[in-house]
């Protein structure tokens, strides 16, 4: 897979890897803007009221 | 074939700790920030709110009223008071927020829309998380009775005192926000306070909760109260 990648990119190595590292930095910031932003309320930390869940006013 | 696997597994393990890091310190990262602005957009409208500072500066002796001719309803979202509780330290500081929502609690402690109004006749209850996003409840068992938990709005300091320990009860259990909160040490009406936040520490099985009731309240023109480090 990472491999398949690799031989894809136009260039050096040193071009490859600096091409690389945008990607992989680009798929950390996509993971911590969207993905992980939509995980994390399926994680049991925000139960934190008393009336079961978010929005129920009692 | 082995070499694929063996790239997934790895990508799935670099997945994993990624999202770890962004559990534990990022939402961190994340809730200091608004909670800051929270912050500092509500000093802005304290600030730029002139109808509420005169009223208060030259006479502050009527000051215990006011809480009771303040609207019922706090606009949703939006922080109205800071709270201290010098028993999570000295720097302790967080904004309080209409609603319970889960997008309100990322940004600050969410105040129960429908329960009282800060310092007003029943029990003004506030969520807060316990881990992730700033960790704010996060010492919430060593709370004690006797301690004090402070709020300020654009009037006044209101200063509950802690009766019994935190208990542990079910989440289905909204009677503890009850205007004479029920399982409490309250019997009559009374101006009240209740903290929950979630327990075990990380998980949701259960709430824990602690009761106070106001004890003091002083304006905002005469310094703060005894007990706050300046």
């Amino acid at each position: 897979m990472y491999g398949w990648i690799w031989r894809h990119l136009p260039g050096s190595a040193w071009i490859r890897a600096l091409i690389s590292l945008v990607l992989v930095l680009g798929v950390v910031f996509v993971l911590f803007q969207y993905v992980f932003p939509w995980a994390e309320p399926l994680l049991p930390f925000n139960d934190v009221t008393v009336d079961e869940g978010s929005g129920a006013t009692p | 074939m082995v070499r694929t696997f063996s790239e997934v597994c790895l990508t799935a393990g670099t997945l994993i700790v990624l999202f770890v890091a962004y559990v534990l310190l990022w939402t961190g990262v994340k809730a200091d920030r608004a909670m800051d602005g929270e912050m500092a957009r509500m000093r802005d409208r304290w600030a730029a709110a002139p109808a509420a500072a005169p009223a208060t500066a030259p006479q502050p002796a009527p000051q215990a009223a006011p809480p009771a001719q303040e609207p019922p309803g706090y606009p949703p979202g939006q922080a109205f008071a800071e709270m201290y509780v010098p028993r999570f330290g000295p720097d302790w500081n967080k904004p309080v927020l209409e609603g319970t929502g889960t997008d309100v609690l990322k940004k600050g402690l969410g105040h129960y829309a429908g329960t009282a109004p800060l310092g007003g006749t029943g029990n003004f209850s506030v969520a807060g998380h316990r881990r992730t996003y700033g960790d704010p409840f996060k010492d919430f068992p060593e709370l004690r009775p006797g301690d004090t938990v402070i709020l300020k709005d654009a009037t006044a300091w209101y200063t509950y005192t802690v009766r019994g320990a935190p208990l542990r009860t079910l989440p289905t259990d909204i009677g503890v926000v009850d205007p004479v909160p029920r399982r409490s040490p309250f019997t009559g009406p009374g101006r009240y306070l209740t903290l929950t936040t979630c327990e075990p520490e990380w998980g949701h099985s259960h709430r824990l909760v602690v009761w106070a009731e106001l004890t003091r309240t002083r304006p905002v023109a005469q310094g703060r109260p005894e007990g706050l480090p300046s």
